[in-house]
C-alpha cells in the first residue's frame, strides 16, 4: 500500500491533483484565502490598470455613437473588420470555459476540477466582450432588438434563413446558459462563503446569491443530475455556437469564405485560443493567490496537450483550404490564397502561421509543456496568431474579391484599436472583480474530488489487508 | 400546515458526523429503525446518499425533456408562421417552408428552454430561494457548507426528540443539537 500522500485515482498518471495534506477545513481556509484578505497591492494595480482601459472602451463607444460608425475605418469593399474580427476572437476565447467544465465533465477529467470556475467565468466575460461589436455595428444599437422576432407595428419578421439572425440566437442562447451553468456551480461555494464570512455585511451579501442553499442531500439528490444535464445541454451547445458564427462567413459566395469545412474548423480554432487564453489567465492567477497545488503543473501540462492539439486541426484546416484552392481550379478562389501569402496583408498572414502552426509544435516537447514562462509566451502568441486568423479571414477575402476594380484597402482607425483594447480592459475589470469577490477555485467540487480520492484509497488498503489476511 | 401566523414552532434534532462513510451509515441504519422526515447535509453530493435516504428518481430529467420539446416546438412554429405564412418571402429561390434553414434556432431555443427549465426545476424542487431555516438556529451547523456532515430529523409526537437524540448518539454522532423554529 502506498503512502497517503502518493494517491491517485489514475495509476498512469502519478501526480498530484489536489493538495494531498488538506482537509476540508484547510482547503475552505487556503481557497477563500484571497477573498478575505484586503485586497493586494498587485490586484489593486491592475485593476486600475484595468479600469483606465474600461475607460477608453467608453470614451471610444461613446464617440462612435456621437459620431456614427463612420468613424471606423471598414468601408467598401471591406464592410466586415475589426468589428467582426474582435467577436469572433472573443466568442472563440470564451469556448473553453465551456469545453472544460462540460466537455471534460462528460469525459470524467478529474483535473478539470481546478480550472473550471476561472474558464467558466472567463467565457461569460468574452461573450459580453464579444456582444459588444455586432451591436455597435448595427448602427443604431438602440434598435437592435429588431432583431428578435416581435410583433411590431413593421409588420415584418427577422428573416430567418439568414445565419446573422441564427448568430443572434445562438450567442444569446450561450450567453444565457453559461451564465445559468456558472451560477448553478456557484451556489454551493456561495453557501460556503456565507457560512465562513468574517462580517455581517458579507454574510448577508452572500446569503442572499446563496438563495438560502443548506447543503441539504435532498437538494444534492436534484442537483447532481441538474450540473450533468447542464453539462450536457452545453456540450452540443458550444459546437453550434461557432459552427453558426463559421456560417456568417461560409454561407457568403466570398472566395475565401464560401467553403464547407469552416465549422470543424472554427471550432477547433476557438477551442486553441480559448485553451491558451486560460493558460495566460491562469499562471498569473495561481502565482499571485498561492494556488500552485490547486492548479498544479499537471493542469498547465494538460491544457498544453490540448493546446497542442487543436493547434493541430486548426493547421490541418488552413492546409485543407489551401488545396482545395487549387484542387477546385477555381481562379477566384486560388487567387484568394495567393494573395494572402504574397499580398499587401502578407505580413499578418506570415503571423498567423508563424503563431498558429509552428507554436503549438513547441508542445510536443515535455520540457516546453511543463515550463512556465515557455508555455505563457506560447499561450499570448497563440491569441495574437487567432486574431491575426480571423483579420486574414475577414479582410484579406473581402479587399480583393472577383472584380479588380472593385478592390480596395482596409487599415483600422484609432476608434477601432480604442474599441478593440477597451474590451480588454472591460475583461480584466470582470476578471480581476471575479477573482477578488467569488471564488476562483470550485471548492465543493475540489473537496468532493479529494474525498473520492482518500475514500477510494481507503477502499484499496482494505481490499489489501484483506488479501493479506 | 394547519398553524396559524404564530402557530406552534417544530423541533428539529441535528446531529454531526465525522465524515461522510459515517453520514451515510448512519442515515441508512436510522431510515431502517424506522425514523422519517430526515435530510442530511454536506458540502459537497455524497456518493451513495441519496439511496440511503431512499429518495424517489429526481423530477429534473423529465423537466429537462419537457423543456426541450418546448423549446424545439415553438422555435419551429414561430419561425413557420413569421416565415412561410404571416409573411411568406422568397429569399434565392428557396421553398417558403425551407425546414433546414429553421434548424439552427430550433436547436439554440431547445437548449435555451430547456437549460432554463433544469436551473429554474431545481431551484422549485429545492424550494429555494429560502432565506430562513430552522437549521440555521443552530451556529455549529454552518459548518454543513464548510466541512461538517450532518443529519436532521424532524422531532414530533411520535418521533419525539429525545428518543431521536439517543439513537444518533448510539450511531456515533459526535456533536447534537435541538433547534426549533417556524417552518418555511
Amino acid at each position: 500500500m502506498a503512502e497517503t500522500t502518493d494517491i491517485v485515482l489514475d495509476p498512469l498518471e502519478p501526480r498530484h491533483l489536489v493538495p494531498p495534506h488538506d482537509d476540508d477545513k484547510s482547503l475552505n481556509e487556503k481557497l477563500f484565502a484571497f477573498m478575505w484578505a484586503p485586497p493586494s497591492k498587485a490586484w489593486l494595480a491592475l485593476l486600475g490598470l484595468a479600469l483606465a482601459l474600461l475607460g477608453l472602451l467608453v470614451v471610444s463607444i461613446g464617440y462612435t455613437l456621437y459620431e456614427g460608425i463612420g468613424v471606423w475605418g471598414n468601408n467598401q469593399p471591406v464592410g466586415w473588420a475589426f468589428d467582426i474580427i474582435n467577436f469572433v476572437w472573443w466568442v472563440g476565447i470564451g469556448h473553453a470555459g465551456t469545453l472544460i467544465s462540460a466537455i471534460l465533465l462528460l469525459f470524467q477529467q478529474k483535473w478539470r476540477t481546478s480550472i473550471n470556475r476561472a474558464a467558466e467565468a472567463m467565457t461569460i466575460f468574452a461573450v459580453c466582450c464579444a456582444g459588444i461589436f455586432p451591436l455597435l455595428h448595427t448602427g443604431r444599437p438602440w434598435f437592435a432588438f429588431w432583431l428578435f422576432p416581435y410583433p411590431s407595428t413593421l409588420g415584418v419578421w427577422p428573416q430567418f434563413r439568414s445565419p446573422l439572425v441564427w448568430d443572434v440566437f445562438a450567442i444569446s442562447t450561450y450567453l444565457t446558459v453559461s451564465a445559468l451553468f456558472w451560477f448553478v456551480g456557484l451556489v454551493p461555494d456561495l453557501a460556503a462563503l456565507r457560512d465562513s464570512s468574517k462580517t455581517k455585511l458579507q454574510r448577508r451579501i452572500y446569503g442572499i446569491f446563496s438563495l438560502g442553499w443548506r447543503s441539504s442531500g435532498r437538494h444534492w439528490h436534484n442537483y447532481k443530475i441538474a450540473y450533468l444535464l447542464l453539462a450536457g445541454l452545453s456540450t452540443p451547445l458550444v459546437l453550434s455556437v461557432h459552427t453558426i458564427v463559421s456560417f456568417d462567413f461560409a454561407t457568403g459566395l466570398i472566395p475565401g469564405w464560401h467553403t464547407t469545412i469552416f465549422p470543424p474548423y472554427f471550432v477547433a480554432g476557438a477551442v486553441f485560443s480559448g485553451f491558451a487564453m486560460v493558460v495566460t489567465l491562469l499562471i498569473p492567477v495561481r502565482k499571485f493567490m498561492g494556488l500552485r497545488d490547486v492548479i498544479t503543473d499537471r493542469h498547465l501540462e494538460n491544457m498544453n496537450k490540448v493546446i497542442l492539439a487543436t493547434g493541430l486541426m486548426v493547421s490541418y484546416g488552413y492546409m485543407m483550404e489551401h488545396f482545395v484552392a487549387w484542387y477546385s481550379a477555381n481562379t477566384n478562389e486560388a487567387f484568394v490564397f495567393i494573395n494572402r501569402a504574397v499580398g499587401p496583408y502578407a505580413g499578418v498572414y506570415w503571423l498567423m502561421i508563424a503563431c498558429n502552426v509552428i507554436t503549438p509544435n513547441i508542445f510536443w516537447f515535455k520540457k516546453a509543456r511543463t515550463s512556465v514562462p515557455i508555455m505563457w509566451v506560447a499561450s499570448i502568441l497563440v491569441n495574437i496568431g487567432m486574431w491575426c486568423e480571423r483579420f486574414i479571414i475577414i479582410v484579406t477575402s473581402l479587399h480583393r474579391d472577383f472584380l479588380p476594380s472593385s478592390w480596395g484597402m482596409y487599415s483600422p482607425t484609432v476608434w477601432d484599436w480604442g474599441i478593440y483594447v477597451g474590451t480588454i480592459g472591460l475583461f480584466s475589470t470582470l476578471f480581476l472583480l471575479f477573482l477578488k469577490f467569488l471564488p476562483a477555485v470550485a471548492v465543493s467540487e475540489v473537496k468532493e474530488m479529494q474525498w473520492e480520492i482518500k475514500h477510494a484509497a481507503h477502499v484499496a488498503h482494505d481490499e489489501a489487508a484483506h488479501e493479506a489476511n | 400546515m394547519d398553524a396559524a401566523i404564530d402557530g406552534p414552532k417544530e423541533t428539529w434534532v441535528l446531529a454531526e458526523f465525522g465524515d461522510p462513510t459515517k453520514l451515510v451509515e448512519a442515515t441508512r441504519r436510522m431510515r431502517e429503525q424506522g425514523f422519517t422526515r430526515m435530510d442530511t447535509y454536506s458540502p459537497f453530493p455524497i456518493h451513495g446518499m441519496s439511496e440511503a435516504m431512499g429518495l424517489p428518481r429526481s423530477k429534473v430529467p423529465l423537466l429537462a425533456f419537457t423543456g426541450a420539446m418546448v423549446g424545439l416546438i415553438t422555435a419551429f412554429s414561430f419561425q413557420t408562421w413569421m416565415n412561410s405564412v404571416d409573411y411568406a418571402i422568397n429569399v434565392g429561390g428557396r421553398p417558403y417552408l425551407s425546414g433546414p434553414s429553421w434548424v439552427p434556432i430550433m436547436f439554440e431555443l431547445t437548449v435555451l428552454i430547456s437549460a432554463f427549465s433544469i436551473v429554474f426545476g431545481l431551484f422549485a424542487l429545492s424550494r429555494l430561494p429560502q432565506p430562513y431555516h430552522p437549521v440555521f438556529e443552530c451556529e455549529a451547523f454552518r459548518s454543513a457548507s464548510t466541512h461538517g456532515y450532518w443529519l436532521s430529523v424532524e422531532a414530533d409526537a411520535d418521533q419525539a426528540s429525545e428518543k431521536v437524540l439517543d439513537a444518533v448518539k448510539a450511531l456515533g454522532a459526535t456533536q447534537t443539537a435541538v433547534v426549533n423554529g417556524e417552518r418555511e
